[in-house]
């Protein structure tokens, strides 16, 4: 009772209350518990700990999910936690209440450091020193993890936790040999620490692939066959596949090898157990093949198919290995078998070898040769048994998407459209024939009669979730934000917005291909809604993995949870990630140069379109008032907390957009380095920010890329036009360039020559024509642009429609918006637009926006006919 | 397409696959719940560029009996990669998996009422037969089957071996 602080202590009255309130909140008596609180804070206004209990109480009692009233709650518990750490600075209880709060709020590091206090003033609490460690461990400081680990097992040493969690913190500081050496002691001291059989195989695998992690192979196997022998491990999956690489490491390939046979034969579709049979035979078939062994590694690979006749990967290996006659036989005989048994999924499977031009092209020699022999109704083999009568629509259905496929060399969707047409008229319902139409006018430009197409097979077949999210996707390509919404919620909740609960359920593919629709509309703030709920997404899976800091220690699955900590340390590579960020950084980019884009400025058809969707969401919100009325829950503060920024305009009228695109940015800097976006899109927030030195550091990475990238080229142009127009370059900025600028473009380089050499160079590139023109257009500063500029840049892009050129429907339309943003005349750049017309005469993206306009009225009107009563029958 | 174990960076690709094909969707943590707590039971196909076109998440009952039993959280293949057998050998290798290493005796799983397709591929070619019906099992109402497959133990095939 002495060693009580003076400012704690309380009389016994007060006391006594104060431990009540520590049990009502533990009960969950929280207005008991506020009660008391009050009654002793009218007192002692200046205890610390209640007003810390207070703070932990009113926090517990929010609501979920979150009201208006919930929100003033939460900030008055708040405001109450820092108050009592104030109050009392010295106590575990206001530490350890702050860092609660800052959990919840999933301000990591905030409470890492309060409950690191709060361990400091009560160092032997044991579960404040487990939530401490698993902020440790969240946050990435493992020494002091290890730290704390230690002293979690001197406390409580007889609990296998204290040890299992000592050697994973140890791991994770990458100290492999001291967890491997907490690990044997442990064996050594606990004799039955009452894990289950399949929790001590969790363990003993995590530690045979520290081992090896460690390059202690001989140690591993040694674990590993004892685990075996002793009944802990199951030769089942992975432990058999580390034995087997462990053999190959200790240079005992023909054991490895038998091991490898054994794993297929427990699964003769998993493609590495093929490659690391392979390895013992000296064949690394993701590296390179000779030529002379390719025959050698079919003939292993076909014994294979030969002893699993049922699986489908040792047939479809070969054809990656073979080649010129040998691919030819093989492949015949899997595309025949693939067409009488009427797989649709055929070319999907078979258009991975189209990485090959050579063998791409053979497969295409093939089917045509099949085709014509199907329809001479011949059969396919040499005795005389028939092909089924779906073989050749099969044959019609690959050959088409062959055809469009984007590497073709020479696409053709005429051809592609006249034999699905023809495949239609054989099984006019079956919807992946109109799939593959979407496809093929997708490909060819045509993105409205994609879309038709797409709704088409989605008609087919209602009830696919596969078809609806297609037809709906196509929908937003075309800017029908609204058709593809009518679309996603017949698979969505039906009380909330569909958009709100795709969001809910994390759909990544649908918050990017929305926000993409909203941009190419012009609706900037919702597109950035929609990106940077993406972005949230992402926060979100990162945070995800709290929780399992303690979970996973306690079912002792050690080897997933390591993989976790180091799949979320690199979480934002990925390419949705990417994609979203990218997006969005270039809308940032653009309401920098051009403020006046914060500003809406709708025409009087999409005001009205505006006004009534808020009519109608205005009318369901009093529905839903009604209703909760009816219910009792009717007053305002009682609601959920509404959409701050339903229409993203909060967003949209950022005064910083240079710092959110750069917050956007610096995962992809660190995760996405070898991407060179990453770098070309780097130096565009920082050419803008006139941070000199970052942006050339952005183009010195791109060019250790690709020196010849398209973007690079003409952003060193800017770079090099931009820095000599500053007239005040600070010292270091100046001495780097005039130093490394050389190694990108030479000092004494005619730029217009530098242009004109990317071009010569790359003629038939439509991305490197496209950066040419940009190049012009950054080496003549002056703005308006002159004619005569604006010719050459013309020209230049005229050049995207030459026949020697691959047609690229997407470059084409940049191209015509890189003439609108220099202020070319109308008739130059309808001129361009009826040039590209003429090359790729399918796509409706260079259509007049009158035409336009009608065939989209067409494509939904269709839509409600095909929706509409059947006809008479 | 490669069958194999999912490994921790799969699960958002069959996130993915789960939204694009079925009604039934869940948040990305119930997919690491699963990861990280039975890491050998679930599956993924994967094209040659390393998407995920097919996946089956599966799980242990949690309470503790005499006879383990599996379940299959979500099975599911896109639809421009049916007919390929795909479900089939995940299911294989998933259900492999629950008796080597949780000493599975039985499988079980729901599936719509009205899903005549999935109800005859567990049925005709996984052997699941229905074993219970479960009456507005799903969100908007419509009944489940249940359906399982037992196992054959090994003490049973060895049993019958001899």
């Amino acid at each position: 009772m002495s060693n009580i602080p003076k400012h704690r202590q309380l009389p016994d009255k007060e006391n006594r209350l104060f431990k009540e309130l520590l049990t009502q909140y533990e009960y969950k008596q929280y207005k008991k518990g506020l009660k008391a609180a009050d009654t002793i804070l009218k007192k002692f206004p200046n205890h610390g700990e209640t007003i810390a209990l207070k703070a932990l109480t009113l926090h517990s009692s929010l609501p979920f999910p979150m009201t208006v009233a919930g929100l003033t709650k939460q900030e008055e518990a708040e405001s109450l936690a820092r108050l009592a750490v104030k109050k009392d600075i010295t106590s575990h209880i206001t530490w350890h209440v702050l860092g609660i709060l800052a959990k919840t709020r999933k301000d990591w590091d905030e409470a890492t450091r309060a409950f690191a206090m709060a361990r400091k003033q009560d160092s032997e609490n044991i579960p404040l020193m487990r939530d401490s460690i698993a902020l440790y461990l969240h946050t990435r400081q493992f020494s002091q993890a290890v730290a704390a680990r230690h002293q979690h097992l001197l406390l409580r040493p007889t609990l296998r936790s204290s040890w299992t969690s000592l050697i994973i913190a140890h791991h994770l500081n990458g100290d492999m040999t001291e967890g491997i050496e907490v690990y044997d002691q442990y064996l050594g001291i606990v004799k039955n620490d009452g894990a289950t059989s399949s929790e001590k195989a969790q363990l003993l695998m995590h530690i045979i692939t520290m081992c090896m992690e460690a390059g202690q192979w001989d140690d591993a196997l040694r674990r590993l066959e004892n685990g075996l022998k002793d009944g802990v491990l199951s030769t089942r999956g992975q432990v058999t596949q580390l034995k087997a690489e462990i053999l190959m490491q200790l240079g005992r390939e023909s054991e490895s090898e038998d091991v490898w046979r054994a794993l297929i034969e427990q699964n003769p579709d998993n493609l590495s157990y093929y490659d690391g049979f392979l390895r013992t035979k000296g064949y690394e078939i993701r590296k390179s093949v000779t030529l002379d062994s390719t025959s050698k590694i079919v003939s292993l690979l076909n014994s294979f198919a030969e002893s699993y006749p049922k699986a489908l990967a040792p047939r479809r290996m070969c054809l990656d290995i073979a080649r010129g006659d040998e691919f030819r036989d093989l492949a015949r005989a899997y595309l025949v078998n693939g067409l009488e048994k009427a797989i649709p999924s055929l070319f999907v499977d078979v258009k991975g070898l189209y990485v090959d031009l050579e063998r791409m092209k053979i497969v295409g020699e093939i089917v045509e040769d099949l085709i014509q022999t199907l329809e001479k109704d011949a059969g396919l083999h040499d005795d005389d048994s028939k092909a089924p009568p779906t073989a050749l629509l099969w044959a019609y259905y690959f050959l088409a998407l062959h055809l469009a496929h984007p590497a073709h060399p020479n696409p053709s969707y005429d051809r592609s459209l006249q034999l699905l047409s023809t495949a239609l008229k054989h099984t006019p319902t079956l919807p992946e024939i109109y799939m593959a139409e979407a496809m093929v006018r997708k490909r060819a430009g045509d993105i409205l009669g994609a879309a038709k197409a797409m709704e088409e097979a989605r008609l087919l077949d209602g009830q696919d979730r596969f078809l609806n999210c297609k037809a709906a996707k196509y929908w937003l390509r075309v800017g029908e934000v609204a058709k593809a919404e009518e679309l996603t919620a017949m698979f969505t909740k039906k009380d909330i917005a569909t958009s709100q609960d795709l969001t809910d359920l994390q759909c990544l593919w649908f918050l990017q291909e929305e926000g993409d629709s909203y941009r190419a509309n012009g609706n900037l703030g919702m597109a950035l809604k929609r990106y940077q709920s993406l972005a949230t997404t992402f926060q979100d899976y990162e945070d995800d993995q709290y929780d399992f800091h303690t979970y996973c220690l306690r079912r002792m699955t050690f080897s997933a949870y390591y993989s976790l900590m180091k799949y979320e340390d690199q979480l934002r590579s990925h390419p949705a990630y990417f994609k979203a960020s990218l997006a969005a950084i270039n809308i940032y980019t653009r309401l920098h140069d051009d403020p006046s884009l914060k500003e809406e400025k709708l025409t009087a058809e999409e005001e009205a379109e505006r006004k009534k969707a808020a009519k109608k969401a205005q009318k369901a919100e009093q529905k839903a008032r009604k209703a909760a009325a009816a219910t009792g829950e009717g007053k305002k503060e009682d609601q959920p907390v509404p959409d701050e920024d339903p229409q993203g305009s909060k967003l949209l009228k950022t005064e910083t957009p240079l710092d959110e695109a750069l917050k956007l940015w610096k995962p992809l800097e660190l995760l996405a380095s070898s991407r060179i976006e990453t770098w070309t899109t780097g130096y565009q927030i920082y050419i803008r920010k006139k941070l000199y030195l970052a942006a050339f550091k952005c183009l010195l990475q791109a060019h250790d890329i690709d020196p010849r990238d398209p973007n690079l080229h003409w952003e060193i142009i800017h770079f090099k036009q931009t820095v000599s127009a500053v007239p005040d370059l600070a010292e270091p900025v100046k001495m780097t360039t005039d130093q490394l600028l050389p190694s990108l473009i030479p000092s004494d380089a005619d730029l217009a020559a530098y242009n004109a050499n990317l071009l010569s160079q790359h003629s038939s590139s439509p991305a490197h024509i496209l950066g040419a023109a940009k190049g012009l257009s950054e080496l003549d500063t002056t703005r308006p642009i002159p004619s005569s500029s604006l010719q050459a840049i013309e020209s230049t892009l005229s050049r995207l429609a030459a026949h020697d050129v691959p047609p690229s429907v997407a470059i084409m339309s940049s191209a015509l918006k890189l003439m609108k943003e220099l202020g070319a005349p109308i008739s130059s750049i309808d001129s361009l637009r009826d040039t590209y017309k003429s090359r790729v005469p399918l796509a409706s993206v260079f259509e007049s926006d009158e035409e336009l306009k009608r065939r989209r009225r067409e494509a939904l009107e269709g839509e409600e006919v095909a929706n509409g009563v059947k006809p008479d029958l | 397409m490669d069958i194999r174990q999912a490994t921790i960076d799969d699960f958002l690709g069959m996130q993915n696959a789960n939204l694009l094909n079925l009604p039934e969707n869940y948040t990305f943590k119930y997919y690491l719940y699963h990861a990280l707590t039975w890491p050998e039971l679930s599956y993924v196909a994967v094209d040659p560029r390393g998407r995920i076109v097919g996946y089956i998440l599966a799980k242990m009952e949690e309470e503790p009996t005499d006879e383990p039993s599996g379940h299959v959280t979500s099975i599911s293949v896109l639809r421009p990669y049916r007919r390929l057998g795909l479900a089939n050998r995940l299911m294989k290798q998933s259900q492999e998996a629950m008796v080597a290493h949780y000493n599975a005796a039985q499988i079980t799983l729901h599936v719509r009422k009205s899903n005549r397709a999935a109800i005859s591929l567990y049925r005709d070619s996984l052997g699941f037969e229905v074993h219970v019906m479960e009456k507005g099992y799903y969100a908007d109402g419509e009944d489940a089957y249940g359906m399982r497959f037992l196992f054959k133990r090994k003490d049973e095939e060895s049993k019958a071996s001899t």
